[in-house]
């Protein structure tokens, strides 16, 4: 705790963005504490887009960006399964996709959670009537915490990472 | 009616053929042509150089025993889209592969999803629908396809039969379907010799919802809500084509704010997704300095897109009659004045990646599509005026107020990433420009039409940041009967196929960023 006090406080070689709000930096704190109680330093997430309409994709890919650096809070997107603690799926599962989901969990060392994000991977969203989809990611995968939102924004993402965390970490207790 | 469609019309009589021409609402010509004379009609069309088959799409009359087919076919100078219309009574149609190459995509697609045949091409394999679904299911013939049952546990009973490339020396590298990076899912199959990519096949689909029959039987209202999903990043022009098409349909003429706010809207849409994919390029050549000055501008013009609308990708502000809200007079000012700050941030980073030797050593000759590819391959959007083409919808079909407004298209004619980086930075510019004089000149007064949609049939096109999309729409007592749907990924997404050869693996994700195209877009 005192190392990431000394850090936010010490001078830095590049300028601060001015546009980093305060509640995301209070969540991001929040969730390092809950990943360092819970997984050590970090945890590796592997996203899993399962036939979302790419928007969703690219509010995850945000995260990343410098506005939010969630980096910064012990957070890393893996490249594979196999490095990976959680799946954030989106999309409403299409049949298409239906194989390759089920291998990419397979894939995950356990233990593993499942996070549904946006509508669509929540409930079928607007496609839950298509022949095409399964409606919902918890149709396949076991999903524990679900991220709603068409898309959900960074910050909205941010909510739903901490909550899932104080939701494993009471059932750990 | 113009001169291809006389030419077309002449030729045909002098055949002793027969055929009805009738002007559509949206502008568009039709020209229903016997069955039987459908190869006179096509043979006459591929003599021409300056023509491009921009989609093939069909409808099931309602007696389901017989089904019309739709051929689009686009001038490359300012004239009305031809719609060649012929009903077939058998599910049978020639193909016509062999004057239009891209007709084989679009006739796999029907073939998926009307069980149409086309006798002749050399390629029958399925596109949309995997191995999941039954050989027989065709979603478009079926009254319940959500009655559909797949297995529960899905094995392979077949599999994807790959174009096979053999010889010495020659390996296969399978990617995806799911990526190692964020990305969306697609497979691609490289033949590789060496380190040199010899073939890609692209396999896509993976993310087939079954939009177009999802559609079927809503109101326009839910209709562009799907509209808005069929690529995230392109909400604000697909729900605008769509809405286009609606008010084409019913003869609507919106009032003069709804453009302006309609076009600013799309601009803004052009803006953040063009600064994703010069990012995006950076990165794939592991240059994160270079790229995060787009990041940053790209998170200021989605959070402008929220202020504005409410949703950072325009969600639910375009919809047929108008827009959703109006946007205040002052927050437009401040957007105009933020854009001067937007123009020097802009400037600054990209004078980092020109300068930079390495950037240009990576982009420079890297993924070239040749000019010569763009007919045949209908490609269009910033891929193809990378290569010379100077095609843009905004001008080639005019709609909104395009016309009344000074903007430049840049056009580019070495073909490679770093023209496709170069183009769309300079596109940004533009629409930074458009922009301004907009919010300069704009009026004020209602910005929604409420109106109650006609039946009837209207085609509208826009250039959505990729380029060309097509809507078509056919209305019912106000509710849809058919929407067909082409995004401009759809055709471009061939030409990465011929780009990357000669190429190496280490290459094509910069590649493939560089055309940014849309895998939900492409697979609908």
């Amino acid at each position: 705790m005192f190392k990431i006090i000394n850090n936010i406080i010490r001078k830095k070689l590049s300028p601060d963005l001015k546009t980093q709000t305060d509640e995301f930096e209070n969540l991001g704190l929040e969730l390092k504490e809950h990943i360092s109680m819970i997984f050590g330093r970090s945890l590796a997430i592997r996203e899993l887009d399962s036939g979302s309409d790419n928007s969703v994709e690219i509010e995850i890919n945000n995260l990343t960006t410098p506005h939010y650096d969630i980096g910064r809070f012990g957070v890393s997107f893996v490249a594979s399964p196999r490095h990976a603690d959680v799946i954030l799926i989106t999309g409403a599962v299409t049949l298409n996709m239906q194989n390759a989901v089920l291998k990419t969990y397979d894939a995950m060392p356990r233990p593993s959670w499942v996070i549904a994000v946006g509508d669509d991977a929540c409930n079928g969203g607007l496609l839950s009537e298509s022949y095409a989809v399964l409606g919902g990611a918890d149709k396949i995968l076991p999903v524990t915490f679900k991220i709603p939102g068409d898309p959900p924004t960074p910050l909205e993402i941010m909510r739903g990472l901490v909550a899932f965390m104080k939701n494993i970490r009471q059932q750990k207790a | 009616m113009d001169i291809l469609t006389t030419g077309l019309i002449t030729h045909l009589e002098s055949k002793q053929c027969s055929s009805q021409f009738e002007q559509g609402v949206g502008g568009e010509y039709y020209l229903h042509v016997p069955y039987k004379e459908i190869g006179e009609a096509i043979g006459w069309l591929a003599t021409r150089n300056d023509l491009a088959l921009i989609d093939i799409w069909a409808i099931l009359n309602p007696n389901k025993s017989s089904v019309n087919l739709f051929y689009a076919f686009e001038l490359r100078y300012p004239s009305p889209i031809l719609i060649i219309t012929v009903k077939t009574e058998t599910s049978q149609a020639p193909s016509i592969w062999g004057q239009f190459p891209v007709a084989i995509y679009f006739e796999r697609r029907l073939n998926d999803l009307f069980g149409m045949e086309f006798t002749g091409s050399p390629d029958t394999r399925r596109l949309l629908l995997h191995e999941i679904y039954p050989a027989d299911f065709h979603p478009m013939l079926e009254s319940n396809p959500r009655s559909l049952t797949v297995p529960p546990s899905p094995g392979m009973t077949s599999e994807y039969a790959f174009k096979i490339f053999e010889g010495e020396g020659i390996y296969q590298v399978p990617v995806g379907p799911v990526h190692a990076g964020v990305i969306e899912p697609g497979h691609f199959r490289f033949s590789v010799m060496g380190e040199t990519i010899f073939n890609l096949e692209a396999r896509l689909g993976y993310k087939h919802r079954g939009l177009n029959k999802l559609a079927e039987g809503k109101s326009v209202d839910e209709g562009v809500k799907l509209a808005e999903t069929v690529s995230g990043d392109e909400s604000a022009a697909n729900a605008c084509c769509f809405s286009m098409a609606v008010e084409k349909i019913t003869g609507a003429e919106l009032p003069r704010r709804a453009w302006e706010l309609r076009t600013i809207l799309l601009e803004m849409e052009r803006i953040y997704s063009h600064l994703g994919d010069l990012a995006g390029m950076l990165v794939d050549i592991a240059y994160p300095v270079g790229a995060s000055p787009f990041f940053i501008l790209r998170e200021e013009m989605l959070r402008w897109n929220a202020a504005f609308t409410g949703s950072r990708f325009l969600k639910g502000a375009i919809k047929p009659g108008g827009v959703n809200r109006d946007i205040d007079h002052q927050a437009l000012q401040d957007f105009k004045r933020y854009l001067d700050n937007f123009c020097r941030q802009i400037e600054s980073a990209l004078s980092t990646v020109n300068e930079a030797a390495g950037v240009i050593d990576r982009f420079d000759t890297t993924g070239i599509v040749l000019p010569m590819l763009i007919a045949p391959l209908s490609l269009s959007g910033p891929v193809a005026r990378a290569s010379g083409y100077d095609g843009d919808t905004r001008q080639l079909h005019p709609y909104s107020i395009y016309n009344e407004l000074k903007y430049k298209v840049p056009v580019k004619t070495t073909g490679d990433v770093l023209a496709r980086f170069k183009l769309k930075s300079e596109e940004i510019f533009s629409s930074v420009n458009l922009i301004r004089d907009l919010i300069a000149n704009c009026s004020s007064g209602p910005v929604f039409l409420d109106f109650h949609p006609k039946s009837g049939q209207a085609l509208a096109m826009i250039e959505a940041p990729r380029g060309r999309n097509l809507h078509w729409l056919k209305l019912k007592n106000g509710n849809i009967e058919r929407w067909e749907v082409l995004t401009a990924s759809f055709c471009n997404w061939l030409a990465i196929e011929h780009a990357v050869i000669g190429n190496i693996i280490p290459d094509f994700p910069v590649i493939n960023k560089s055309f940014n195209l849309s895998y939900a877009g492409n697979d609908l």
